[in-house]
């Protein structure tokens, strides 16, 4: 067996005119749980879908253990980024029918319906049509109805946008014990804290291109450390100002700046040296968001982090 | 079974269930008993009125009063020998009060279709139309009373009539099947395949394309919905076959059978059954249904594979007008072919794919070469093929690529 389950070279798609994809690989190591970050529109979905064979790229290729997708497609699991279910369909039928289509036989596929769904909290709807249910629990049916199969790849555009946060943490649960069963999971998101927390390998994708592959570690030590320091405080401004390297902004008592690896242990030196005593001092790396901002923004300068629906969502996550 | 077949028959079997658990399949089954009803209701009328006005309709002799019996023997004695049917004859003794023959053609009450007057060697004769039957067989009986009287009383002729047992098909006959065969198939095919065209749309109004284009071949879905319609057409015949074969029992049992025997002797139709298609009733039936299995899977897959393409309903609706006429198209080249077995437009229809099946179920009426059949089942599947492998292509290349906006005539994806 291949370490990689999931080696996509080079893709390229082009949409009239526009370069919707730009050279974008993906090598995804078996076993783990690979993010597809980038906010939206930047082409995360055209590139899952080149990947797993449902459009074919302009430019570069895509293996899935280390054969063509289409010949292998019994072994994946995949939820597109646009839901959808037959709505006369009872939700176990729906689950069947997604795990027939993958090559499962019919009745093991209501058995193991049966068993996610209660698992998830939805024994309730176990024979409700879709049409039904409310747009969460359809998406909890999907998602259940693209991994029934047990594949060994299993694909998520989005998977968590549109779930409440009890359904979300259900989810991550989900993603885990997968993992564990030794499925790779591959998914593609723009909360950063679902990516954070789950994520063995991440790349980030901005305008069309890939601009980071790496570790959740990696991608947070682009950006230096943060120091956020407190003096006592009868101690005045100008001091403290000199102490501190240029650059240092004062917020409330408070003073934040960056700090290099190499810097630290000088920096609490010289504070120890100057004085001015410690009434607080934190030094952080960066949350991926902020490197994730970082990154978008280099491409992107209009990128704005926390426009609209993506706060609301990172703050539910 | 290989995996490809396995994805269809999934796909298949969803459409299938999809359409038939729904209380408008009812309705869909049930249609063509509204065509009979509304049938049965004007033919009803239609022969009501064709009654009444044939009671009217009549043609007079006003002759001399010993020639009255004369004419009347003659009457009796033609009326069996002619052809068409007609009117009742009234005779009238000639007296000066009624010799006018124009004023007895225009009497209210009844359609004169011609009158005789005047000495039968020289008769007048005033007709409704001219050269109209109803004055020949006036003149024929002037001259049949003529005749009988030089002669004198003959002896009765007592001919004893023999038909040929099995005598063959005529050719006409023959090509009346192929057209009824023709005919069949086409009207099965346009009420049931035309619904393929919209079939796509489901799917790619609720989002489900994706969740099986990435999970099997879009070949095996195309084929899978061709199939389910498919099931659906084979259960609306197999219901209707069912409702006329039971129909048909009931009649027999309720009707006398020396009725039903005479009945048989008489209609027209009795004697198109004895006469057997060249190929034999058992081939030509089994090729009819194999025909329109194929003509349904060709029109469908176009039809399907046109639908795919369109990205409204409405759409949709548009495409509607000219599959039908192009399916009536197909219809009327078949039908000219069946008229003219071995013409080179015959040939034609033949190898057209789309008009092929129901060509070719024309000729296993006419001609009772056998292999040509294999030939063309493998010519038509080989063309369903070809439509599927080309609808896919399209629909990869167009719908799936481009998002929702696109449209088959203009391309927008490069290369």
């Amino acid at each position: 067996m291949n370490d990689f389950s999931v080696e996509a070279i080079g893709l390229t798609k082009y949409f009239g005119d526009f370069k919707a994809v730009d050279d974008v690989s993906l090598t995804v190591p078996t076993g783990s749980i690979y993010g597809v970050l980038g906010p939206n529109g930047a082409g995360k979905t055209t590139s899952l879908r080149m990947t797993l064979g449902i459009i074919d790229p302009d430019e570069g290729s895509s293996r899935i253990f280390g054969a063509r997708p289409q010949s292998v497609r019994h072994r994946i699991g995949y939820l597109p980024e646009e839901r959808g279910l037959y709505p006369g369909m009872k939700a176990r039928e729906a689950i069947a029918f997604m795990g027939a289509l993958r090559g499962l036989d019919w009745s093991e596929g209501r058995r193991r319906a049966a068993t996610f769904m209660t698992e998830l909290g939805l024994e309730r709807v176990i024979d409700e049509k879709i049409r039904k249910m409310s747009k969460g629990m359809a998406q909890m049916i999907q998602l259940i109805g693209s991994i029934v199969h047990a594949p060994d790849l299993i694909v998520l555009d989005e998977p968590f946008s549109g779930l409440d946060p009890v359904n979300q943490e259900r989810l991550e649960m989900l993603v885990r014990r997968e993992r564990d069963r030794g499925a790779t999971v591959l998914f593609s998101t723009h909360v950063m804290a679902h990516a954070e927390r789950l994520c063995d390998r991440l790349a980030i994708i901005a305008r069309s291109q890939r601009r980071f592959e790496g570790t959740v570690d990696d991608a947070r030590s682009l950006l230096p450390m943060q120091v956020r320091y407190t003096a006592r405080a009868d101690a005045d401004a100008g001091s403290i100002a000199a102490l501190l390297p240029t650059g240092a902004e004062p917020r409330g008592d408070s003073w934040l700046f960056p700090i290099e690896d190499a810097d630290v242990e000088p920096l609490l030196a010289r504070i120890t040296g100057s004085g001015l005593g410690v009434a607080g001092l934190s030094i952080t790396r960066p949350a991926l968001h902020d490197a994730f901002v970082h990154i978008v923004r280099q491409v992107d300068a209009s990128f704005d982090a926390d426009a609209g629906t993506d706060a609301v969502e990172e703050a539910l996550a | 079974m290989t995996p490809f077949l396995k994805n269809m028959l999934v796909i298949a079997r969803r459409d299938f269930l999809a359409i038939v658990a729904t209380p408008t399949f009812l309705l869909f089954l049930l249609a063509p008993l509204f065509m009979v009803g509304m049938g049965l209701a004007g033919g009803m009328g239609a022969s009501q009125l064709a009654d009444s006005a044939r009671g009217a309709g009549r043609i007079v002799a006003v002759v001399g009063a010993d020639d009255v019996e004369a004419l009347r023997a003659a009457d009796a004695r033609l009326r069996a020998s002619v052809a068409r049917r007609v009117p009742v004859l009234e005779v009238r003794i000639a007296s000066p009060a009624n010799t006018d023959p124009v004023a007895i053609a225009r009497e209210k009450g009844s359609d004169t279709y011609a009158v005789l007057s005047g000495p039968l060697t020289a008769p007048r004769i005033v007709e409704r139309e001219a050269d109209s039957n109803a004055g020949r067989y006036l003149a024929l009986l002037a001259d049949d009373v003529l005749r009988s009287k030089a002669a004198g009383p003959l002896p009765p002729v007592a001919p004893k009539y023999e038909a040929l047992a099995s005598g063959g098909s005529s050719i006409a006959l023959q090509q009346s099947l192929g057209f009824g065969a023709v005919f069949i198939i086409f009207l099965l095919t346009l009420l049931l395949a035309g619904q393929t065209v919209s079939s796509l749309a489901e799917e790619k109004g609720n989002k489900v394309i994706e969740i099986l284009a990435a999970a099997v071949p879009l070949e095996s879905v195309f084929l899978g919905k061709l199939l389910g319609f498919l099931g659906v057409a084979v259960l609306f015949i197999a219901f209707w076959l069912v409702m006329a074969l039971a129909g048909g029992l009931i009649a027999a049992l309720q009707i006398d059978p020396a009725a039903l025997a005479s009945m048989q002797n008489a209609s027209k139709a009795a004697a198109a059954l004895t006469a057997a298609p060249a190929t034999g009733w058992p081939f030509f039936l089994g090729m009819g249904f194999v025909y329109f299995i194929l003509s349904f899977l060709l029109l469908g897959a176009v039809f399907l594979g046109v639908g795919a393409q369109a990205a409204t309903v409405r759409e949709i609706q548009m495409l509607s007008l000219p599959i039908t006429i192009f399916q009536v198209g197909m219809f009327s080249l078949s039908t000219a072919a069946a008229s003219a077995p071995g013409s080179s437009l015959s040939t034609i229809a033949q190898i057209f794919p789309l008009s092929s099946p129901l060509a070719m179920a024309a000729r296993a009426a006419t001609d009772d070469s056998k292999v040509v059949h294999l030939l063309a089942l493998g010519w038509q599947a080989i063309w369903v093929a070809l439509v599927i492998f080309v609808s896919v292509r399209l629909f990869r290349a167009g719908v799936l690529s481009g998002g929702s906006s696109w449209k088959f005539w203009r391309k927008t994806t490069r290369g």
